[in-house]
């Protein structure tokens, strides 16, 4: 018997071993928990620029030539997102609006001696929705650690593939209609994002460490406000078009207004990937005069 | 009536000494070893069962949160809402199969019958190595320890197969598993030098400290099978060490053995793996056919039949096992000719298997057979492990492995092997030997319960399998609903989960039997089965140190049924009449 007791003594010693050994595995401290409680911090951090002495910048983005025809995308054997269109969905890599502007370009401040070295307060999460089989919105801009909200709003699969060059990407599953969080830590232009169960859902991320960014609506319009008055390289990307940038200049309480123009002629132009953006790099201020 | 040299260093008189940490945690003696072994790796094979019923949910019920509201002590990156996520489902089938093979199957194999039966069959009083075969075990724990850790990191376990193939082992990128993969790796190798050390002690306590008259044809076949397999323990781990420490360097310092962007070759990985992988198939099943023999013989109480074809079988099967690899990579475009003779060495261990099969249903034929909860996991083993290598010629053969290759019916094929052949071996062996290691019999009508619901949930579960394969629904796959042409198989994927929900369950009575029969289970005595092993000649459980004297073998393993004896059994240390208190010279008489 007594053997007996000492073998129960070592099988409990065993297994809570085994527990203590599972619980020293810690808990998980996953990227987004982290990065939440930093926004919360950055949130509370106030804007470093003086509205009363800020500018901004508008413009459109025009497009000559003939729109390439999209491909339609055969939804047939997902029903549920077939069902979410109206008319027949197309590929979204370009989308030229009806006033002759393109859609989907992100505009952002690639350089600024002005901003340079300037904290902003991380805003609040930005939503990535997968409704109808296709991203909204296809192209979107966040800064860095700010949350991204990713939403399934169909209801069944999607995996969300995030393949960056600068930092370590993720490739998350949505298998039902729920939100995940994601965030990325260091600036990037761009980050594409793929759907590897629905071929064509394909998005872009651009990440930048301050606010000033946009994407091209409906109209071809975009605009950043509120930046401090000096010279800045401003750079329009395009899927399939490449980039184009501008110098432009801000004065205190003025709007600058700046006009990109892509044309079918650039269907193969190189499109960067994964560029890191770095403030401190002013020499595109002359090449792009 | 027994012979016996008396022992000059009595183990059993410090026995008491040793107090508690030595004698039950820090033991050096073999049969705590084992029962550390079995605790421990019974625990893991609680884990493995519990990841395969939440793959099983998965398949059965896709989509549907987990029942009992257990998704609520899994955190959002495992099972938001209790709905299991891809890439976790990827690291409850990596993490599932790697729990099974080397942290239940292995251990339960060679640490716990290893351990336990080989310096008692071959009437030894401790291993070679003590103090090697203590860290043997303590090694297991930590490896096990690193590789639940796992489970815990940002991005989760490993999730790429317990094959762990390149690429998609090589990096992150691929599966969204970083340092889970890389603790996967670590505790493998830590765990491979628990193999490695306790194979060299089972080798060597084998060749050098065998009892008296224990010839090489005298030795039970549990210890023979045990023996082999710890040459193939010795042989195959450290290949498996070694490209699991190429990989690591892949993934830890940018080296590129097996990454292709580097000019590494991926397909290195896979021969490297399936160089150690397919000896580690017979790793697994070698010493659950030396168990079914033993159990079989004695339960019917006849010699085994064929038992020196039995232990060439075995032999045989060892070294076969070094050449057919490549029937893992029919698909990987080698080239036809190789994957030809591949074949032809695959389908030759066919012959060997069956030599086998043919000698245990020739060993029950006309037996008095002994319908009890040993016997019944023998011949379950028996029977399932023809079905899982009659699955294995399919496989064996290119052109029909091309059709199969990667598909539910290699899940059937495996299982058939791994559980319906390797697990019911395991339980023949725990339910034979239980008296020796306790000192109390388990309970018959739980141990027939038990047995009785998991042979028909188990066959309910994956014989529905091959069919699923055969229609082509992918292993691995997390919701084959996402393929229209799968979509008419949910309704048995949903069978095969309730199967395999009610064969997880029934394993609570055989936990209960274990436990409960520690205490309350009848006193065995110290040959409970009639049987003629050295291990029965000492008490149950032995002492420290195992014989009083060491024992003088007369004869094999399986004299049951002499002609002209009283008793149906006779032990192999009983010395023969005519030589009785003239010498103690072992004879050679009869079966060698």
């Amino acid at each position: 018997m007594l053997v007996l007791k000492k073998i129960e003594k070592l099988a409990a010693f065993t297994l809570v071993g085994s527990l203590l050994m599972v619980g020293c595995g810690g808990a998980d401290s996953s990227d987004s928990a982290g990065s939440s409680s930093a926004a919360s911090e950055a949130t509370a951090m106030e804007n470093p620029v003086d509205p009363s002495t800020a500018g901004n910048i508008v413009g459109s983005v025009a497009f000559e030539g003939s729109a390439p025809a999209m491909d339609a995308i055969d939804m047939s054997g997902e029903s549920v997102c077939a069902n979410k269109h109206s008319g027949t969905p197309m590929v979204q890599t370009v989308v030229v609006n009806d006033n002759g502007t393109l859609s989907n370009v992100f505009v952002y401040v690639k350089e600024g001696s002005a901003i340079d070295g300037m904290q902003f307060p991380t805003p609040s999460a930005a939503l990535l929705d997968q409704d109808g089989c296709v991203y909204s919105p296809h192209v979107m801009g966040v800064m860095v650690d700010q949350e991204i909200t990713i939403r399934n709003s169909d209801g069944l699969l999607h995996n969300i593939n995030a393949t960056p060059t600068e930092q370590r990407g993720f490739n998350s599953s949505q298998p039902v209609t729920m939100e995940t969080s994601q965030d990325f830590g260091t600036p990037e232009v761009m980050i594409p994002l793929r759907c590897d169960v629905h071929g064509w859902m394909t998005a872009y991320i651009g990440v930048l460490t301050h606010p000033y960014h946009s994407v091209s609506d409906g109209s071809g319009d975009f605009s950043l406000s509120t930046l401090p008055e000096g010279d800045y390289v401003v750079e329009a990307w395009h899927e399939q078009y490449g980039t184009q940038s501008q110098t432009v200049t801000v004065t205190a309480g003025g709007t600058a207004d700046v006009t990109f123009t892509f044309s079918a002629d650039m269907a193969n132009a190189v499109v960067p990937m994964g560029t890191p953006v770095d403030l401190h790099d002013h020499s595109l201020v002359t090449d792009q005069q | 009536m027994s012979s016996a040299i008396p022992v000059g260093d009595s183990h059993s008189e410090d026995h008491h000494d040793l107090g508690f940490i030595r004698t039950y945690i820090f033991s050096t003696d073999h049969k705590m070893i084992a029962k550390q072994f079995l605790v421990t790796s019974l625990l893991f094979l609680a884990l493995g069962g519990m990841l395969a019923a939440m793959i099983r949910w998965q398949l059965g019920f896709p989509g549907q949160p987990l029942p009992f509201n257990l998704g609520a002590i899994l955190p959002d990156t495992m099972a938001p809402g209790g709905i299991i996520l891809p890439e976790f489902y990827n690291s409850l089938v990596t993490m599932h199969a790697t729990f099974m093979v080397f942290f239940a199957l292995m251990p339960l194999m060679a640490g716990v019958f290893g351990n336990l039966l080989i310096p008692l069959q071959i009437g030894a009083d401790d291993m070679a190595f003590p103090r090697i075969n203590m860290l043997s075990f303590w090694i297991t724990p930590v490896a096990g320890a690193i590789m639940l850790a796992s489970f815990f990191v940002e991005g989760g376990a490993a999730g790429a197969g317990w094959t762990s193939y390149a690429p998609l082992s090589t990096s992150g990128e691929w599966t969204g598993v970083y340092l889970g993969q890389i603790l996967w790796l670590v505790s493998l190798i830590v765990l491979g030098f628990s193999s490695i050390t306790g194979a060299l002690n089972y080798v060597t306590t084998v060749i050098a400290m065998r009892a008296p008259g224990m010839t090489w044809f005298r030795i039970p076949l549990a210890t023979w099978s045990l023996f082999v397999t710890a040459w193939l323990l010795l042989l195959a781990i450290p290949i498996l060490t070694g490209g699991l420490i190429l990989l690591l360097l892949d993934q830890t310092i940018g080296t590129a053995f097996f990454r292709p962007e580097g000019s590494g070759e991926p397909l290195m990985w896979q021969h490297i793996f399936w160089f150690f992988g397919h000896p580690e198939v017979y790793i697994l099943i070698l010493p659950a056919m030396g168990f079914v023999s033993e159990v079989i013989a004695n339960r019917s109480r006849k010699p085994v039949f064929g038992y020196h074809s039995m232990v060439v079988a075995i032999v045989a099967i060892a070294f076969l096992g070094w050449v057919v690899w490549g029937h893992h990579m029919f698909q990987s475009g080698m080239n036809p000719f190789l994957g030809m003779s591949f074949m032809a060495t695959t389908v030759v261990i066919a012959v060997p298997s069956a030599i086998k099969t043919f000698n245990w249903i020739g060993t029950l034929w006309k037996g008095d057979i002994h319908f009890d909860t040993p016997l019944l996991h023998a011949v379950s083993f028996v029977a399932l492990f023809v079905i899982g290598g009659l699955s294995g010629i399919f496989l064996a053969s290119a052109p029909v492995d091309i059709y199969l290759h990667d598909t539910y019916f290699i899940v059937a094929h495996l299982h058939y092997v791994l559980v319906g052949g390797s697990l019911f071996g395991i339980f023949a062996g725990i339910t034979f030997w239980y008296p020796k290691m306790f000192g109390r019999m388990m309970n018959e009508t739980l141990g027939k319960l038990h047995w009785g619901v998991s042979f028909i949930a188990y066959n309910l579960a994956f014989f529905p399998m091959h069919n699923l394969g055969v229609q082509g629904m992918m292993r691995r796959i997390y919701d084959p609903n996402q393929y229209e042409f799968l979509q008419s198989l949910q309704s048995t994927n949903t069978f095969i989960s309730k199967s395999v929900f009610v064969f997880v369950s029934v394993q609570v009575l055989f936990a209960i039997n274990f436990f409960w029969s520690m205490r309350k289970g009848k006193k065995a005595g110290d040959n409970p089965w009639d049987s003629n092993g050295l291990e029965w000649a000492c008490p149950s459980p032995p002492p420290h140190g195992n014989f009083a004297e060491i024992p003088i073998v007369h004869r094999g393993p399986y004299e049951y049924s002499y002609p002209g004896r009283e008793q149906d059994f006779w032990p192999q240390n009983e010395a023969p009449v005519e030589s009785f208190g003239a010498s103690t010279k072992p004879e050679h008489k009869p079966g060698e």
